[in-house]
């Protein structure tokens, strides 16, 4: 029953998104009434399409292949639901309905003056629906009927039962398909050419924009979040394949940010807005492509399948093709030769761009480079974290820089004299701040010293901008900024001065890292939902004083008889105290690994603020009135 | 502006769109991992023998016939599943069979030998894994293929299977009649 | 809903005592001299663990993961330098076991990509600059 649902909503749904790429603009009235029609009908289908999957899985019905494929009875109903888009399948239901959600949104955008304009942006927002609901139907659809009735399904990774895990690819989705309202706003711009001076297309842009990045962050932490918390070792960035494809439309998409801002005031920057938004979005799709195509192997990748890989491809080629030649012909009428200083806010916006650019493009080749040394050289290279770490790292290191510096800057041409003399407190508080703590610290390694300068550079120039009432500086740079100089400051403490010691210890035996006592108290064997495990109770404290027990676990969980580690960790501002449970039995004792991570928990409260950022500048977009017709 | 700039990232992307269809439509397994030893000499061991006191060196094994080195222990199952086939290839002449037991004991590996039947002319222990990582093993089993010259000339990794034995020995054959 | 029946409870258990997996470096691979230690630490967090998806051979719970990390500090004691121990594993396992891509002719472009980019990208965008003041 359900896949007759879902299945009648998918072609519904494809003839609709054919209909809005395809359909003639004939009266203003015909227009509004057609597409009314068409967007809320994808919108309608496409939910119908996806909620049924999830209530799918929601009572367990194992005669759709896609809930049998990926659920047990036995698995925890939040998991149920969340499974709905944990799969391939799945989770390109989400793609379509978050697709089609803001599919509506742009056709709300509709006024007298934009009409046409807001036709061809639907135009080409249609034309992507129609290609991710082909590609769906036709190799990726999640309503198909087992063959044999099944009274139990496969199960699902255990690995990947965990909260934050759960809810991180809706934020992710929500990121990159806010990408191709951009894409699709800015190819109309581009269709226009001059024609359309009174429509406020980069205000239009801005907000989607703002939604977009604001998503993909929360999303991208989240995934970092549970790979701290839930693999095992501490990690949680790997520059693994899968990751790398949200960190590239992240990148574009911050100098996308940067660029409207300055095109809110000039008419400078323009053509950086139109390609960006290209690219951002041609970098989401590719990214699709990498994780489902199975030309690579990555910790995440969804099943490997060619022929999703070829269609994609296509798909790509297509876009990419026909958005390079609209550009490449019509990008002549947006270009501004309106000189400004390297030393103004234009210019520092620009610097930005361009190292946003140069890291995105070495993440890119890195993250290539073995497809083609493979295709050309046939032998297999890898390129990981160490070439990540020695090309991005410097590169970044003039772009924090200036980052501290350039929101106080004046509109096309400041003054290196003021400039100096207003940051000359916030040096000074810098020095201090980095040097008490690498007093406190001990330890001095080239690269933590930087790191932490860098931090606090950006940390006190937000503090002091926001204290003195700089002038300039809105509240949501300084929040957004602010959260990257905690970000940075937790990042770099948490790799540099991190603590580790390995121990081989019996039940009752006790060992000292820095001033932490932990008494290895007893080993016990539990039962969960879904799970059994083996699980070590530890008691810590510090100068006598209990801080807390903490209970690493090996779970089995029986279905796919897989067995994983759980980490425990105690938490609080000033460092991770993470303790896992490894091998061993009650003869020969057991391995146990702690590790003492510095200031990890200002990584994530650095994310918060760059989204609490990102969200006041949505509600300031919004606020604007333009949006609403 | 040059507009001429803007033609770079067009033809990056169309050339590396090149490059993924090209990967796509042959037939590649992306977690295949070649061999470093192909068309090599045969990496050289010592190792005890496990049913007497003798030690196997390799360079006395290689240079006259066809070798075929299976890596194998009792603790793998596909090991299990695979052995009938390397009894089967042990009765092709022409063939000479050498078993690595990897990581095991040697009496378990004895028992599993006589109850399930011995294909091997040879069979050295391996208990630390060196002789393994020596030959570039990734896990078992593997079987590697030396021809005549001592020269490594396949790595056939994973266990043999009834859809895959025909291939195989049809390649060990042509070797055979290439050497001639 | 499906309750776990008992045998799977021991089953379990069995499972998880005697599986010989290790968990990353166990406090006996250690070696006596912590300076040496650290030395084979940073050798091994450069090695691909060639059966894990995306990991070194620092970070993995894998057999061949603790044998390559066993054999890197034998060799270390046994005085071989850092780039004796890389090559007799690239011999083996081929540049793929590298994390670190090696500096060769076929990764020249790989390393001087980003600075080669920052540079010209820097030089266009100065020479577009002067145009635009000029104008």
């Amino acid at each position: 029953m359900i896949n007759i649902v879902g299945n009648t909503s998918l072609y519904l749904a494809l003839l609709l998104s054919a209909l809005q790429t395809f359909c003639f603009f004939k009266t203003e009235k015909k227009f509004i009434k057609r597409y009314k029609f068409f967007v809320s009908g994808l919108l309608i289908f496409s939910s119908i399409a996806f909620f049924s999957l999830m209530y799918g899985y929601f009572v367990s019905d194992f005669t759709i292949l896609n809930v049998f494929k990926n659920s047990h009875s036995s698995k925890p109903l939040i998991y149920k639901i969340a499974a709905t888009w944990g799969n391939h399948e799945g989770s390109m239901l989400l793609w379509i309905l978050v697709l089609t959600i803001f599919n509506f949104l742009i056709f709300k955008l509709h006024n007298k003056q934009n009409l046409k304009y807001v036709y061809k942006a639907l135009q080409i927002q249609g034309f992507i629906i129609f290609g991710f609901m082909l590609f769906t139907i036709l190799t990726s659809n999640p309503f198909q009927n087992v063959e044999s009735f099944q009274s139990e399904g496969w199960g699902f990774n255990p690995i990947l039962q965990d909260p934050a895990l759960a809810i991180h690819p809706p934020f992710l989705y929500i990121g990159y398909v806010g990408f191709s309202a951009a894409f699709s706003l800015a190819m109309a711009t581009l269709i226009s050419q001059a024609k359309i001076a009174d429509v406020p297309w980069h205000q239009y842009i801005k907000t989607f924009v703002m939604i977009a990045w604001t998503f993909l962050t929360i999303g991208i932490a989240l995934g970092s979040i549970w790979a701290y918390y839930e693999l095992g070792w501490g990690g949680w960035w790997f520059w693994d394949p899968v990751e790398n494809a949200s960190f590239m439309p992240w990148l574009l998409g911050t100098a996308l940010i940067h660029s409207l801002m300055i095109v809110d005031k000039t008419k400078s920057l323009q053509i950086w807005v139109l390609l960006l938004s290209i690219l951002t979005f041609l970098l989401s799709v590719v990214g699709t492509f990498l994780v489902r195509s199975g030309i690579l192997t990555s910790v995440h990748t969804f099943a490997l399948d060619p022929s999703r890989g070829i269609y994609i491809l296509t798909f790509m080629a297509i876009l990419g093709g026909y958005s390079f030649i609209l550009f490449f012909q019509k990008s002549k009428y947006f270009f501004s030769e309106k000189y400004f200083s390297f030393l103004s806010k234009e210019g520092s916006i620009l610097f930005n761009n361009f190292l946003m650019v140069v890291v995105c493009a070495t993440v890119f080749l890195g993250t290539i480079y073995p497809l083609i040394i493979e295709t050309i050289l046939d032998n297999k290279i890898s390129v990981g974290e160490p070439y990540f770490n020695k090309t991005i790292i410097p590169i970044t290191i003039p772009a924090i820089l200036l980052m501290g510096v350039a929101p106080i800057f004046a509109w096309k041409k400041d003054n290196l004299k003021r400039i100096i003399k207003i940051s000359s407190p916030k040096i000074i508080v810098t020095i201090i701040l980095t040097l008490s703590f690498l007093y406190f610290y001990k330890f001095i390694n080239f690269i933590g010293i930087i790191g932490i300068f860098l931090a606090f550079w950006i940390i006190s120039n937000n503090l002091l901008n926001l204290i003195l009432k700089t002038k300039g500086c809105s509240k949501e740079t300084i929040l957004a900024h602010f959260g990257v100089g905690l970000l940075i400051l937790g990042i770099t403490s948490s790799s540099v001065w991190q603590e580790e010691s390995v121990a081989r210890m019996n039940v009752k035996d006790q060992v000292t890292i820095k001033n932490y006592t932990i008494v290895f108290n007893e080993i016990n064997e539990i039962k969960g939902q879904n799970y059994v495990a083996i699980q070590g109770n530890f008691l810590v404290s510090s100068k006598k004083n209990k801080i807390t027990n903490l209970k690493p676990e090996k779970r089995l969980y029986p279905v796919t008889n897989i067995i994983t580690t759980e980490a425990a960790i105690h938490t609080n501002l000033v460092r991770d105290l993470y303790i896992v449970l490894g091998n061993g039995n009650s003869n020969d004792g057991w391995v146990v690994r702690f590790y003492i991570n510095p200031l990890v928990i200002w990584i994530w409260i650095g994310v918060v603020f760059m989204f609490v950022g990102g969200i006041l500048s949505i509600k300031k977009s919004l606020n604007k009135k333009i949006i609403i017709g | 502006m040059n507009k001429k700039i803007f033609l770079v990232p067009a033809v990056l992307f169309f050339l590396l769109i090149g490059i993924f269809f090209y990967l796509l439509l042959i037939d590649r397994d992306p977690s295949e991992l070649p061999s470093m030893l192909i068309n090599k000499e045969a990496p050289q061991f010592k190792a005890k023998s496990l049913f007497d006191e003798k030690i196997i060196i390799s360079n006395t094994e290689f240079g006259e016939e066809i070798v075929l080195i299976n890596f194998f222990a009792t603790w793998c199952s596909p090991c299990r599943e695979e052995h009938q086939f390397i009894k089967k290839l042990s009765n092709e002449p022409g063939i000479k069979l050498i078993g690595i037991n990897y990581k095991d004991k040697n009496k378990i590996a004895k028992k599993w030998l006589n109850e399930m039947g011995n294909p091997y002319s040879k069979v050295g222990v391996d208990k630390n894994g060196s002789i393994a990582i020596d030959w570039g093993l990734y896990g078992i089993p593997e079987t590697y293929v030396v021809d005549k010259n001592g020269i490594v000339q396949y790595k056939y990794i994973g266990p043999i299977t009834k859809k895959t034995y025909k291939k195989f020995y049809s390649q060990i054959k042509s070797l055979n009649n290439e050497k001639n | 809903m499906k309750k776990i029946k008992l045998y799977h409870y021991f089953i379990g258990l069995i499972l998880i005592s005697i599986t010989t997996f290790a968990l990353s470096v166990e406090p006996e691979e250690f070696m006596k001299d912590p300076k040496k230690e650290l030395r084979a630490r940073e050798i091994s967090k450069n090695i691909r663990c060639v059966v894990c998806q995306n990991q070194s051979i620092d970070d993995s719970s894998a057999q061949l993961a603790r044998d390559l990390r066993l054999l890197i500090r034998k060799k270390i004691k046994e005085g071989s330098t850092d780039k004796q121990i890389y090559n007799f594993l690239t011999e083996r396992y081929g540049d793929f076991i590298l994390l670190n891509p090696p500096l060769k002719t076929s990764t020249i472009f790989l390393w001087l990509f980003p600075f080669g980019l920052f540079f010209i990208g820097f030089f266009v965008i100065l020479k577009h600059h002067k145009k635009s003041k000029v104008n």
